[in-house]
């Protein structure tokens, strides 16, 4: 599973910053905003630049790892687990990252 | 070097500092932050620690040592908590310098103690390639063990060691537990008894393992997979423009392929060592549904905000009361025994003066840092910053910046040794830089008196508001409107950077320890008694020796002929335009020690006995010497101005050096005689 995404990665991330949109065989991909709570997703892609995108990649926050938005903040900002770690991000940040749905119980 | 990877005494290097001493065996403990780490190090240290700023920046480094059974110290160091060493944050750099032996006051470490979360363990893992390729000796230490089995995870820590290639234990620093295990593992490096990593990396990492150098050799970035990310992003983008046109993108793949490869290989160790995540914490869900609950968590918020502005501002006072008794009463007392001349005058108005003025900022540190220890090790500092962030991100700064902020409004020098728990080093700069404009507590008897002699006492909003009360409130915007302007000028110009990656990570609600909080405040007090103090005191010493040479007659001078009254004539025509005489300058002048003594000042300048900031004698005489456009201004001056020395000494130890408080005094000295200016020209 994860080599067949590599590869799809390779192949796009000649672009200026890692914009992939591959539907995957689960489902469509989805910004993370439009995931509804409690419900587990996969990520698929970070649309920033490489530079931008590191502080999410050495928490292990990287294409293939499961998430599940648990609530929004006061202000809005989505509250995530990933990988039993609890993190609040910005919703600009959100905006980022591409998603898609998995199966619940598939690991 | 002999292949223990463990360096002889020849290669030592002896340290400015003198905190590794020549031979002697330097540990480091590296993790990611809220891995316990530092409960660890204090469990290992005890007392005998200190805290002290890495050179020329707000980074901290906690120094301690570990006495041996045979009567050997072993050094250990702290190292700021990173997720990893690419080196973007500054964090990430120290601690990446540090390790490879690049940190200009200390030698590189014989060994790593790897400290993680055992209950967040395959995140917390992406550090275990960054540290074997260190190739220096290490031990994993699994903490929060007994965390992990009660909500019923699991983990085998042989089979982890096995795979890794190093030695794992599994702890609970806050209870003591594995400590033992890492005490043994210590007395081995002692002994020069314990492998590099380097010949068991190149096994434990797998097929993308660096290739290590047979000799047990420290492994450059020898390798594609090991070229470590930092390195592709700083060739990224440091050499972008020339990479770019030479080999295009090709450069950023690896950095991207190089954490989802580690990632899929981290799972693959964690299977490989049975471990079982455990269940999430209930305690947290149930806390965080209400303390991040979009009406009650706000709510909470300032309830809590309340308390400790409160804390600061209103308990502190008796004890800070206390201390100026104190001072004045055993200067008095000592005074009486000694010979009436300048020497006693120095000793007591000078020097005993000016350490009663470092004293007693202390009750408002340790409470602030009493209070900033609860929040941090409870897990609830995280939670306030998420919903304070997007407010701070609208003004350039982001969430954990509004509690140095809000203690501003007491007082800027607490607030300032604040912003480290800031952790973005941009954000801290920035907070630091602003804070001061926070109308502290010390402006207040200063806008009293000037608000009291040139504002009438008028309604303003029918019975809501007066004239005076209004000026207050507006003094306070005025501060509000350049601290949220300044920041935001700064995160465009000198500390431009993106605030997008902004994100916290929620660690688990946990029972803060009462040892934790005394380390801690311990920890404070001494820093700012040592370094900050130092500071003080001297400007202070310095200031009384002004209004007290030159003699006349072997005694005091008045203050017109003392060389304080002497300098506040010669600037008198600078400040002319601004509404000011030479007596305002030598307020001026003489409240760099501290905003309020301005008051006194100025009653010892007009011959006023005992004045105070609601004396009716100096607002008389104030009237008649300014007018009310003067003294408007001087109101916006204070507002604007750094007039405490103190504020400037702590801004200097936490920046790491002189250059920022430099700036900072300048451009706040600019804004005030800007502002002043133009008060006074306009009224």
């Amino acid at each position: 599973m994860i080599a067949v995404d590599n590869a799809a990665m390779t192949a796009a991330t000649l672009d200026e910053t890692d914009t992939v949109s591959t539907p995957g065989p689960d489902g469509q991909v989805l910004r993370l905003r439009e995931v509804p709570l409690r419900r587990t997703v996969e990520l698929v892609s970070i649309d920033l630049p490489t530079d931008t995108m590191v502080p999410l990649l050495e928490r292990g926050i990287v294409p293939g790892c499961r998430m599940c938005p648990l609530r929004r903040s006061p202000s809005g900002d989505p509250i995530l687990l990933v990988d039993g770690v609890v993190i609040a991000l910005r919703r600009e940040m959100a905006e980022c990252l591409c998603v898609r749905d998995v199966a619940p119980d598939a690991d | 070097m002999d292949e223990c990877g463990v360096a002889t005494a020849g290669t030592r290097v002896e340290s400015e500092s003198g905190d590794a001493r020549s031979g002697s065996v330097l540990v480091a403990l590296v993790g990611p932050p809220n891995s316990g780490k530092s409960t660890l190090f204090n469990q290992l240290t005890g007392l005998r620690q200190k805290v002290a700023n890495f050179p020329g920046v707000t980074v901290e480094k906690r120094l301690g040592h570990v006495r041996m059974s045979d009567g050997r110290e072993v050094g250990l160091v702290d190292l700021p908590g990173v997720h990893g060493f690419a080196a973007r944050s500054l964090d990430e750099k120290v601690a990446k310098d540090v390790l490879e032996g690049r940190a200009p006051d200390m030698p590189q470490p014989d060994a790593v103690l790897l400290v993680v979360d055992s209950t967040r363990l395959e995140p917390q893992l992406m550090l275990v390639e960054p540290v074997l390729e260190l190739g220096l000796p290490t031990l994993l230490v699994l903490n929060m063990s007994d965390e992990l089995e009660q909500r019923g995870g699991s983990v085998d820590a042989d089979a982890l060691a096995e795979r890794l290639g190093v030695e794992v234990v599994r702890a609970n620093a806050r209870a003591g537990e594995g400590l033992d295990r890492v005490r043994a593992f210590l007395e081995r490096v002692a002994a020069g008894q314990v492998a590099g990593t380097a010949e068991v990396a190149a096994v434990a990492a797998g097929a993308a393992g660096p290739e290590a150098d047979a000799t047990g050799a420290r492994p450059t970035a020898s390798s594609a997979a090991a070229m470590p990310a930092g390195d592709a992003a700083a060739a990224s983008s440091a050499g972008s423009a020339a990479a770019r046109t030479a080999r295009p993108r090709r450069i950023e793949l690896p950095v991207l392929e190089t954490y989802v490869d580690r990632r899929g290989r981290i799972r693959g160790i964690a299977r490989q060592a049975r471990y079982t995540p455990p269940a999430p914490s209930w305690l947290t869900e149930r806390l965080d549904a209400v303390f991040l609950h979009k009406v009650w968590g706000p709510l909470i918020f300032f309830v809590v905000v309340a308390l400790v502005f409160q804390a600061i501002f209103a308990w502190a006072e008796p004890f800070m009361d206390g201390i100026e008794t104190l001072v004045e009463v055993s200067g008095a007392w000592l005074g009486e025994r000694l010979p009436d001349n300048w020497i006693r005058s120095l000793l007591i108005d000078g020097v005993w003066a000016g350490v009663g003025s470092v004293v007693v900022f202390l009750p408002q540190i340790l409470i602030l840092f009493l209070f900033i220890g609860i929040l941090e090790d409870s897990g609830y500092m995280a939670r306030a910053a998420v919903i304070a962030d997007r407010m701070m991100y609208r003004v350039g700064l982001q969430g954990r910046a509004f509690l140095p902020l809000l203690s501003g409004y007491a007082c800027a020098v607490p607030a300032i040794m604040a912003a480290r728990t800031v952790e973005d080093e941009r954000d801290r700069l920035a907070t630091i830089f602003v804070v001061p404009f926070m109308t502290c507590s010390a402006r207040l008897p200063v806008y009293t008196m000037l608000i009291a002699a040139f504002i009438p006492d008028r309604p303003v909003l029918g019975p809501f508001l007066g004239a005076q009360a209004a000026t207050l409130l507006g003094l306070y915007l005025l501060g509000a409107l350049a601290a949220v302007g300044t920041a935001f000028l700064l995160k465009r110009t000198l500390l431009r950077g993106e605030s997008t990656t902004f994100m916290m990570e929620l660690p688990p609600y946990r029972l803060p320890t009462l040892r934790s909080l005394a380390i801690r405040l311990l920890d404070r007090a001494r820093i700012f008694l040592r370094r900050v103090g130092r500071v003080i005191l001297t400007v202070t010493v310095v200031l009384w020796a002004l209004t007290q040479f030159p003699r006349v007659d072997g005694a005091a001078p008045e203050v017109d002929d003392s060389a304080l009254g002497r300098i506040g004539q010669v600037i008198e025509p600078v400040i002319e335009p601004l509404g000011f005489d030479w007596r305002i300058g030598v307020g001026i002048i003489s409240s760099l020690a501290a905003r309020e003594v301005i008051v006194g000042t100025l009653g010892t300048i007009y011959g006023i006995e005992e004045a105070t900031e609601t004396s009716t004698e100096l607002r008389d005489r104030l009237r008649q010497d300014l007018d009310l456009g003067s003294g408007v201004a001087l109101m916006v001056f204070f507002a604007f101005a750094l007039q405490c020395i103190s504020t400037i000494a702590v801004s200097r130890r936490e920046t790491g050096g002189w250059k920022w408080p430099a700036l900072q005094w300048a451009y706040m000295l600019t804004l005030a005689v800007i502002g002043a200016f133009v008060a006074n020209r306009i009224l």
